[in-house]
């Protein structure tokens, strides 16, 4: 059979059987992980590639990590470990941001599989590990000024070969890590799910030759590649030029800025990031692989779910950047917390098609993981100590068919919140309030989403609290003639006293009955204020979502 | 609890039809009947069942004993928001809890958002000065004369239902009751739900999700109640009435309209609660339910004789947080459609439903289905379906799935349709594999059990996909759900949540703890009639290692009886902690400590159990004939076998595929290669043979 000229059916069954693959590897990594990062906050994510390495199937979880695996394995077969020399039983493993990474806790692992001598697909996984050494715990240090402060790395190596497992890398990866036991635990459980996606292929194998297999996945990323041109084709040639700003990078840069010419030309994209600001000293900064998911979240986005996300999606974009910059950054140096500019990047991709997608971009969502993390005595067990890890998000852009949503996971993550009477018992806090903020959302005719107030006191003697937000100084940007949504705020209340503090902290000393309340931003508005439904403001104000004071402001009540 | 009239009555009320499965203790047998639903008022159908059963199989209406019954009373009424206006009071600084959730999303890639079930908006949601800790301890008492100015705008807003949270109601409902007990008092008529009774569980948002549905339903499932009890009085039937609860129990109407969310997922018990019967009449601890409809099926899971349960589950996205029956509902059923989508054949989520359905069924459809595919390839009798209820257009499904999908394509009609076939197969047998997977537990090890009116034609190619060697179809598979309510017991699930470190010295709190759940438990079943004699008591807790967040139910199986915990018995806790662990998760960890969240009892009242010998359903006698069937590949005279014939012969038929079987409201196909063998019970086991 020729290329592109499979049977439908045929392609339709095995594309199923691709997806459901990824979505068993990422079952197998959830029931047999050990790390509370991989089981609740399921921060982790699994793949099918194809014979050539191409990204084919995904399971359904965070844009950040699925749509990175592919940019890794390139660079992994194209500087490092050529295809050719995967082998039957292989299993090749990087964590380095500078090998194909994003940072070093995460850890990227491919076994290729075969059919009848033939390499026909690559099971992928992708693992979020929950202390791989440097700095600071769980690997994210705040004051790194180099990669090398970050923890342990591992050039593109060989796990396994043949199917024998190099105990040396697992006892290296265990010594370097203050955690050993559970990255132990997670690296074999991120092995096991190797294993199951090798067994999809080979279920399908016993149904179908390995090259309609083959066949099936290119037609799979043709597809793929379709739809996503079909969606760039809908946007006016042209360049699309936009800029949002990082806060700061927690140490000395300022106001760090993320420049997108976004150049439509048919169905095809050049996203240039070059104008961004140049590497900060502090760890937020991005890898080129990083720079490419977060364009290739946002431009997914804009298929809005028709294209599916695999490299076939990819081949319709181009993402350039210069090195030494933000986007791109050279080593050594730090991007533990790429987190702050990739979701900036994505804000900023979006922003720059708004005009030339009238009726389809929102105004900018909250844009960052608001992590806070509290060290306190165990209220449980005496004597021992624990550490308290807080995600929040904050509101959608109003879009131009309707508000934002508000207080719901957006973008470039997707993570839950911790329920409270959990978090009351397991730690020595009490909170006081969690709602909506009133007035966060950015007003326009169709309203940003509010962001969420989150206020606790604390119970114990002493606590010790670090924190990594956004959106302090840069708001979230309103689109059409809607204002900004609200900035975020990390409140410390002693007594009477009230600190407002930066957005990127570190060992802040907290006494017993001390208040701390994170406010995550709205969404900026879409639209004019002037120009937003009577009834809608009127609902807003009697559901407090907007103060009366507020109405009569913004929207002229 | 024994029964003095002889005919029990199971009823399970679906969209389309009522069913109806009775058991007549004189004769020892059971029996089938159906008959249509009466959506207005649904007790209109259960009264028509039962007249025109008792004429069909010879009783009269006061002969009848007891009546078990299952519906989607609750589940609709919230699907379809047909609810009354209700409000939310809550600890102060907490009323958006219920509408920010847990915040995760499921579409990834969207510039919108996706809709979010709410069904109480933030203006009838009122904050209270209350505040009780973690431990229990009340650190704010409730604020009495802020209550009572907020009933007052409740009166004013015209609310009809209030539903009470407070923070850690679970641990210590003190101000929760009380704030009921005022609201009660001053807002007469209104319906109040408690969160400490509604599910007495850590985690706020869950419990408060599960109490507004509690509350909201209250009313709804009061009024139906009524209605019911008024026209069995009517019609002269004078027996004890039971709700099936999600839980696979039945409940007294007086527990159901207290707690009426227990009823909001027990559509697809009945027939989950079948299987565990099956499993036990075959002789099998593993067997996959696999009940496919018009626009979804569902898939429940028996291993080692046991019907997988979950703590939770949610309807419109809207947690449940409830012991029930574990199912998983996947989007494809006989309704399901088939497009192209850039050059590629898509089979479902979406469904044609009822109205206008696939094309075939001549209701204005224009889009071919899964059940479309199916009349093309002349594997449903175009005049026999529905018992001949319905005559097919196969024409018409010929011409639409030629002009929308082989002709675009380039296909036969045939290849087509059987394209569509295998793409839906392939997305049942995935969600299948998922359900055993999570379990860590292989298909290779399980028998398919298919019923619900489209399940016949695709089970053979489910199993083989799977690579599950034998199918087994129930008897009286189209009222299988009835069957499994017929022998139902009276449940009640109870918990208390509190965090305790698992270890020798807990064995005072968790007695303590043990014999408020067992005098409750008790009380409940005496309540309901129960003597001790058939008042069976099972204890478990939900533990978890120190550190994790999420609970292993795990079965406390020592303190059976009247036993209590002693160091002995936590240990043997402990330890089977660890295995259940180590066979979920493939690991554990002897040295960790553990937590106790949540003690739990599962009081069960035992009914009499009627044999299970099967009636038949009174169906014509058929002769056995022959149609043309494609099937793998080709065009092929396929005999067809009426399935009463089977085993009026005594039940030592062999078929060997290709064939049909037809029944009443069904047809099952035995895929070549697959070897049916009918069994007297009535229930028709199908291997695998050698291919």
């Amino acid at each position: 059979m020729t290329k592109g000229a499979i049977d439908p059916i045929k392609l339709e069954v095995i594309r199923n059987a691709l997806i459901a693959g990824a979505e068993e590897m990422n079952l197998s990594i959830w029931r047999t992980a050990r790390s509370t990062v991989v089981r609740e906050t399921l921060d982790y994510s699994t793949a099918l590639f194809d014979g050539q390495g191409r990204a084919v199937a995904q399971s359904t979880r965070i844009p950040i990590h699925l749509n990175s695996m592919s940019v890794c394995l390139d660079e992994i077969a194209a500087r490092h470990i050529p295809l050719d020399d995967w082998r039957e039983g292989d299993i090749i493993l990087t964590n380095d941001p500078y090998c194909g990474g994003q940072h070093l806790p995460d850890f990227v692992t491919f076994q290729p599989v075969f059919v009848d001598g033939k390499r026909v697909a690559i099971a992928a996984s992708i693992v979020h590990h929950v202390d791989i050494g440097g700095g600071a715990p769980g690997s994210y240090f705040a004051g790194a000024r180099e990669v090398y402060q970050e923890g342990l790395r591992l050039p593109p190596m060989k796990l396994a070969e043949g199917g024998r497992i190099n105990d040396a890398v697992i006892r290296i990866i265990r010594q370097n890590s203050r955690e050993p036991e559970k990255i132990g635990g997670d690296v074999q459980a991120q092995i096991a799910c190797l294993a199951v996606g090798k067994a999809a292929i080979e279920r399908l194998a016993k149904r179908y030759s390995g090259d309609v297999i083959a066949d099936a996945m290119e037609a799979i990323l043709d597809q793929s590649e379709v739809a996503m041109r079909a969606a760039i084709a809908d946007v006016p040639d042209g360049d699309y030029v936009f800029e949002d700003f990082v806060d700061d990078d927690g140490q000395e840069a300022v106001g760090l800025k993320v420049h997108a010419t976004v150049r439509i030309s048919g169905d095809s994209c050049v996203v240039d990031l070059s104008g961004s600001a140049d590497q900060a000293p502090g760890p937020v900064n991005c890898t080129l692989n990083m720079a490419k998911s977060a364009v290739y979240c946002a431009l997914l986005c804009v298929a809005e779910g028709k294209a599916m996300a695999n490299s076939g999606a990819y081949r319709a974009i181009e993402v350039i950047c210069r090195p030494g910059s933000i986007a791109n950054c050279s080593a050594p140096a730090p991007v533990a917390n790429r987190m702050a500019t990739g979701h900036r990047i994505v804000t900023t991709v979006l922003g720059a098609l708004a005009d030339a997608l009238p009726g389809k971009i929102p105004a900018a969502y909250y844009g960052v993981s608001y992590v806070a993390a509290l060290s306190a005595p165990d209220p449980v067990v005496e004597g021992e100590r624990r550490v308290y890890f807080e995600i929040e998000v904050g509101g959608w852009g109003g879009h131009p068919t309707g508000d934002g949503a508000s207080g719901f996971s957006a973008g470039f993550h997707n993570l839950a919140n911790s329920p409270i009477e959990m978090c009351e018992t397991l730690f020595p806090v009490t909170f006081t309030h969690y709602a909506y903020v009133p007035d966060s959302g950015g007003a326009g005719q169709f309203r940003g989403g509010l962001g969420l107030s989150r206020e606790w006191r604390l119970e114990s003697d002493w606590g010790v609290l670090s924190g990594s937000f956004e959106r302090f100084r840069h708001a979230p940007y309103g689109l059409a003639g809607g204002e900004a949504g609200s900035k975020g705020r990390f409140l410390h209340f002693r007594g009477d006293d009230c600190v407002a503090l930066p957005s990127k902290i570190s060992g802040v000393a907290l006494r017993k009955g001390d208040r701390v309340r994170l406010e995550t931003s709205g969404g900026g508005g879409w639209g004019s204020p002037s120009r937003r439904d009577r009834a809608a403001i009127d609902e807003d104000v009697v559901a407090g979502y907007v103060s009366e004071k507020a109405a009569g402001d913004l929207y002229g009540g | 609890m024994g029964e003095t009239k002889p005919v029990r009555v199971a009823v399970d009320i679906g969209g389309t039809f009522t069913d109806l499965e009775l058991h007549d203790g004189r004769t020892g047998r059971a029996y089938a009947y159906k008959t249509p639903s009466t959506p207005g008022d649904p007790s209109e159908g259960l009264i028509n069942g039962l007249r025109g059963a008792a004429e069909k199989f010879g009783f009269t209406l006061s002969d009848i004993g007891l009546i078990l019954h299952g519906s989607t009373i609750a589940t609709n009424a919230v699907l379809e928001r047909k609810l009354p206006k209700g409000a939310l009071v809550t600890t102060q600084g907490f009323r958006d809890v219920l509408e920010i959730g847990r915040h995760i999303r499921k579409n990834v890639y969207s510039l919108k958002a996706e809709p979010r079930s709410l069904l109480i908006p933030r203006r009838h949601r009122y904050e209270v000065a209350e505040r009780v800790r973690s431990d229990g301890s009340v650190e704010v008492a409730l604020d009495e004369a802020g209550l009572r100015a907020i009933a007052g705008r409740l009166r004013g807003d015209g609310v009809e239902a209030v539903a009470v949270m407070f923070l850690h109601g679970y641990r210590n409902p003190v101000n929760e009751s009380r704030a009921a007990e005022l609201l009660a008092e001053l807002l007469p008529g209104v319906s109040i739900a408690t969160s400490y009774e509604s599910s007495p569980e850590i985690r706020e948002y869950e419990r408060v999700s599960t109490t507004v549905l509690n509350a909201l339903l209250k009313p709804v499932i009061s009024g139906y109640l009524e209605r019911v009890s008024g026209r069995l009085e009517a019609a002269g039937v004078d027996c004890p009435l039971y709700l099936v609860q999600s839980n696979g129990g039945v409940a007294s109407p007086k527990e159901a309209a207290q707690m009426p969310a227990k009823l909001l997922l027990s559509g697809p018990a009945g027939g989950a609660m079948a299987m565990a019967g099956l499993a036990r009449a075959h002789g099998m601890g593993n067997l996959v339910g696999f009940d496919m409809g018009g626009t979804s099926s569902d898939v429940s899971v028996v291993i080692d004789g046991s019907v997988g349960e979950t703590a939770e589950s949610n309807i419109d996205g809207l947690p449940v947080r409830l012991p029930m029956i574990e199912i998983r509902t996947i989007g494809a059923g006989g309704g399901s459609i088939a497009r192209l989508e850039g050059g590629a054949l898509r089979v479902g989520p979406e469904s044609a439903g009822a109205v206008p359905g696939p094309v075939c069924y001549s209701r204005g459809g224009k889009i071919p289905a899964v059940t479309d595919a199916n009349a093309v390839l002349g594997r449903i009798d175009p005049d026999a379906f529905l018992g001949g209820g319905m005559q097919l257009d196969v024409n018409g499904a010929n011409a639409v799935l030629s002009d929308t999908i082989a002709a675009p394509l380039g296909l036969s009609l045939e290849a087509a349709a059987e394209g569509i076939l295998d793409v839906a197969t392939m997305h049942m047998a995935a969600a299948i594999r998922l359900s055993l997977f999570e379990k860590g537990a292989d298909p290779s090890d399980f028998a398919l059990a298919p019923f619900g009116g489209a399940a016949g034609l695709h089970a053979c190619a489910v199993a083989d996909e799977l690579a599950m060697d034998r199918i087994i179809f129930p008897a009286n598979a189209s009222t299988l759900s009835a069957r499994g309510i017929l022998f139902a017991d009276l449940r009640h699930d109870l918990s208390v949540s509190e965090l305790v470190v698992l270890n020798e010295d807990a064995v005072g709190r968790l007695g303590e703890i043990v014999a408020q759940l067992r005098a409750e438990a008790r009380e409940m079943l005496t309540r309901d009639g129960m003597p001790a004699s058939r008042q069976r008591i099972e204890i478990s807790c939900d533990l978890r290692y120190r550190g994790q967040a999420f609970e292993i139910a795990t079965p406390w199986v020592e303190l059976g009886g009247d036993a209590v915990p002693t160091p002995h018995a936590i240990s043997a806790l402990i330890r089977r902690f660890h295995e259940v662990h180590e066979t979920r998760f493939a690991h554990s960890a002897a040295e960790d400590a553990i937590e106790l969240v949540t003690v739990r009892a599962v009081a069960t009242g035992l009914l009499d159990k009627p044999s299970s010998e099967v009636g038949g359903t009174a169906m014509p006698e058929r002769p056995q004939w022959s149609r043309q069937v494609f099937i793998d590949g080709g065009w092929r005279e396929v005999p067809v076998y009426d399935r009463a014939g089977l085993l009026a012969d005594g039940g030592g038929a062999v078929i060997e595929g290709p064939a049909l079987v037809a029944e009443d409201y069904t047809v099952l196909l035995i895929a070549p290669g697959w070897r049916l063998k009918a069994r007297s019970g009535g229930d028709l086991v199908c291997e695998r043979g050698e291919r």
